[in-house]
């Protein structure tokens, strides 16, 4: 008995305990609970959300300042904003990041060329299973503008949201030195121009300034802004790949590449490999191809540095307007997410009009809007910077990236046969457009 | 249960201290050179890009090696390097070690300073060599430049791009090879030297007929650890190229980690690992033919 009555007083003491305990981890949590909760919200647990954007301080302000409105206004879906971890380009940051199960719930910095990487890895939430996709993404753009960044299960995997078309700027007073009173249009007008600019009267001693320049070294996105933006615009709008084969071998391609051939042959663009400076900053050269982006750059130093934005050259016998490329960067969703309509509603959110303002605002950056020249939302950016007209009537004329595996080694195969025929002269355009369309056709066949 | 008893009853005492000695070099083998090797094994019949799921291919990526004209290319600039790098690195540490092996001044102090660069990292050296071969503002050029000479595209020209790493490779690895000559050297016996000196030999004889001759085990040595070191070039191009210009410098290994860590080709990577350890087994064969037949 005595035996018994111990064991019922132990049972009942260690009972007592656990419930004590039990009471006090419910207290406790349920205070830290309160705690997480803003004073605002007293139902419902507070969701949160990573968010990544890119990582220049332009970007970084824009987000921070979108970021911190919406945590102001939606205190039950609270968003943490980081931009992308450092590394050689985001792409591997976030292939990385899928491979650990470490991706963000919303990025806004995805290149189209990846996308398809992230989605055969299963990394994506689909966009367009949100009954309100559709709504919201034709309230931007258009159906044909939709349709370019539809991936081949046709669906969609991201939200389109910013663009920078690639365009021409030119030194003003260099344009009219040389005699000249428009930009050059086609490819015999910018040599010609080029070799008043680069050379002194006696056409052999130089002047020390260059027609334009390229880095030469064969990184394989650098051509998209020599080789891929100038075949775009040769082509009337084509990309490398028409009905999922290899479509660039052609007489467009081979007049690309002997123009830069020709750059580089008559020495109005540098074989050098510059470090310290950006050359047409520093009034080194007389044109740039670039985006949007440059114009808050430039702006620091005129009006000492006059300047002017026209359409990239095109080949002699080319009518009609002139395409791009629109450096497209896009909005997704990651699988690795546990709230994805709350990614979703915030997804909107950045893409929201008054958001896009902010955009061109801070970054002076394009969102991809059919509206973007005439939303009365823009016009006071607009009419602050009418420079930025030019690239926002370009934007209906951009092209993105193809849907395809492996577009970082087919540009690398492009890079490789442009610094051996333009830069060096090595090979002829003909030659040189065979052997990259050879080897891009191996990497595809071997994808296959 | 009884029968891993018996198994593990069977040994002695001295026996099992003697397995779990070894443990730790078992576990470190079977961990980063067993598992590693099986697992690149398996790769070569797959494509696989870390992310998505790995793909049977069956031998489609040594069909796509079979026509890859890259690959050749690296294993070609490979050798290329070698040819300059293995001759140019014997002539200079014979050369030094001869100097620091006579009664120069300051003797420690110099064989310290010629080992530096063995010990500081192969990243910081190349980005030094990248300052001093730049075409524009390089200190080379620069000197050139003062001495009336024209400037020399030492890695922007592809002509010149690879021998210029060889320089910069001798450079780096000539300290351990001076050391290795200068042991060689002080295994001559002196009695030799007299013996020549009696005959009248001039000092282009006796390093012909005796320094020369007598290093040759040394320089054995200094071939075999050359070809090695010279088949694993990756760094310097890397850093100082990137492969380039048009693709002179691109070494077999850069291009391995091109198709691995840069295109996420890790499948193919491995196939041409396998392929280019075939062909380093087959060179190393070559080459011990022949120093075999030579001694």
């Amino acid at each position: 008995m005595p035996d018994l009555f111990l064991r019922c007083t132990y049972v009942r003491t260690r009972l007592q305990g656990i419930a004590v305990c039990a009471i006090v981890f419910l207290v406790l949590t349920a205070s830290g609970c309160t705690r997480e909760t803003p004073p605002s919200e007293t139902s419902g647990p507070v969701v949160h959300l990573t968010y990544w954007p890119a990582t220049n301080q332009q970007e970084v302000r824009l987000a921070d300042t979108i970021v911190q409105r919406w945590n102001r206004t939606h205190p039950r879906i609270q968003v943490f904003m980081q931009p992308i971890p450092a590394s050689q380009s985001s792409e591997e940051v976030l292939l990385a990041a899928i491979a650990g199960k470490t991706t963000p719930d919303v990025c806004s910095n995805i290149w189209p060329g990846s996308l398809r990487e992230y989605t055969e890895a299963g990394g994506l939430v689909r966009l367009d299973q949100f009954a309100d996709f559709d709504s919201v993404a034709l309230s931007r753009s258009s159906h044909a503008l939709l349709d370019i960044f539809k991936s081949s299960d046709g669906h969609a995997y991201q939200m389109p949201w910013k663009t920078n078309p690639v365009m021409m700027y030119y030194n003003t007073t260099m344009l009219e030195n040389s005699g000249s009173s428009a930009p050059p249009r086609i490819y015999s007008d910018y040599l010609a121009m080029g070799r008043k600019i680069a050379f002194r009267a006696d056409g052999v001693t130089p002047t020390g300034i260059w027609m334009g320049e390229r880095d030469i070294r064969p990184i394989w996105w650098q051509r998209w802004f020599d080789f891929y933006t100038f075949y775009i615009a040769a082509t009337d709008g084509q990309t490398l790949f028409s009905n999922s084969d290899v479509s660039f071998g052609n007489a467009q391609a081979e007049e690309v590449m002997g123009f830069f051939q020709q750059c580089y042959s008559t020495q109005i663009f540098p074989r050098t490999y510059f470090q310290g400076g950006d050359l047409f900053i520093l009034g080194k050269k007389a044109t740039n191809f670039a985006g949007p982006y440059m114009v808050a750059a430039l702006k620091k130093f005129s009006p000492q540095l006059r300047y002017g934005i026209a359409p990239l050259p095109v080949p002699d016998t080319h009518t009609g307007p002139v395409y791009t490329y629109g450096d497209f960067k896009n909005i997704a969703i990651f699988s690795t997410t546990t709230h994805p309509k709350e990614a979703w509603e915030f997804v909107k959110y950045l893409v929201s009009t008054e958001h896009d303002a902010l955009l061109l605002d801070y970054c002076d950056q394009l969102p991809i809007r059919s509206d973007v020249a005439t939303n009365p939302a823009f016009k006071r950016y607009f009419e602050a910077k009418p420079e930025m007209l030019m690239f926002a009537h370009q934007v209906p004329y951009t092209r993105s990236m193809d849907d395809a595996r492996d577009l970082k080694e087919i540009f690398d195969a492009i890079s490789q046969e442009y610094e051996a025929c333009a830069v060096y002269g090595k090979k002829t355009p003909a030659e040189a457009v065979s052997d990259a369309v050879r080897r891009a056709r191996s990497i595809v066949e071997w994808n296959k | 249960m009884s029968t891993v008893k018996r198994f593990t009853g069977s040994f002695r005492q001295s026996d099992r201290n003697g397995f779990l000695f070894v443990l730790p070099y078992v576990l470190f083998v079977a961990a980063f050179v067993a598992y590693p090797l099986i697992f690149s094994f398996v790769l070569i019949f797959h494509r696989w890009n870390i992310v998505t799921p790995m793909e049977w291919v069956g031998l489609k990526n040594f069909e796509r090696m079979a026509t890859d004209p890259l690959f050749y290319k690296a294993i070609i600039n490979t050798l290329l390097f070698l040819c300059i790098h293995i001759p140019l690195q014997i002539i200079v540490a014979i050369g030094f070690a001869l100097i620091l092996n006579s009664n120069v001044r300051l003797r420690g102090m110099f064989r310290a300073i010629f080992f530096l660069p063995v010990v500081v990292s192969g990243v910081v050296v190349t980005i030094l060599w990248q300052q001093m071969y730049s075409f524009d503002e390089g200190l080379l050029n620069n000197l050139l430049s003062m001495i009336g000479m024209h400037k020399v595209p030492w890695i922007i020209d592809p002509g010149f791009a690879m021998p210029s790493i060889a320089i910069m490779a001798t450079w780096k690895n000539v300290g351990i090879y001076i050391i290795l000559f200068l042991v060689g050297l002080q295994n001559i016996p002196g009695e030799l030297y007299e013996a020549s000196d009696l005959d009248g030999a001039n000092a282009r004889q006796r390093f012909f007929h005796i320094t020369l001759p007598m290093l040759n085990p040394t320089v054995i040595v200094v071939i075999v650890l050359s070809t090695i070191g010279g088949f694993s070039l990756f760094i310097e191009p890397y850093v100082l190229t990137g492969g380039g210009p048009m693709q002179s410098t691109m070494s077999a290994f850069l291009y391995i980690y091109n198709q691995a860590f840069y295109f996420g080709h890790m499948g193919y990577a491995a196939a041409l690992a396998f392929a280019f350890a075939l062909f380093i087994l087959l060179v190393v064969i070559v080459q011990r033919k022949f120093i075999e037949a030579e001694q």
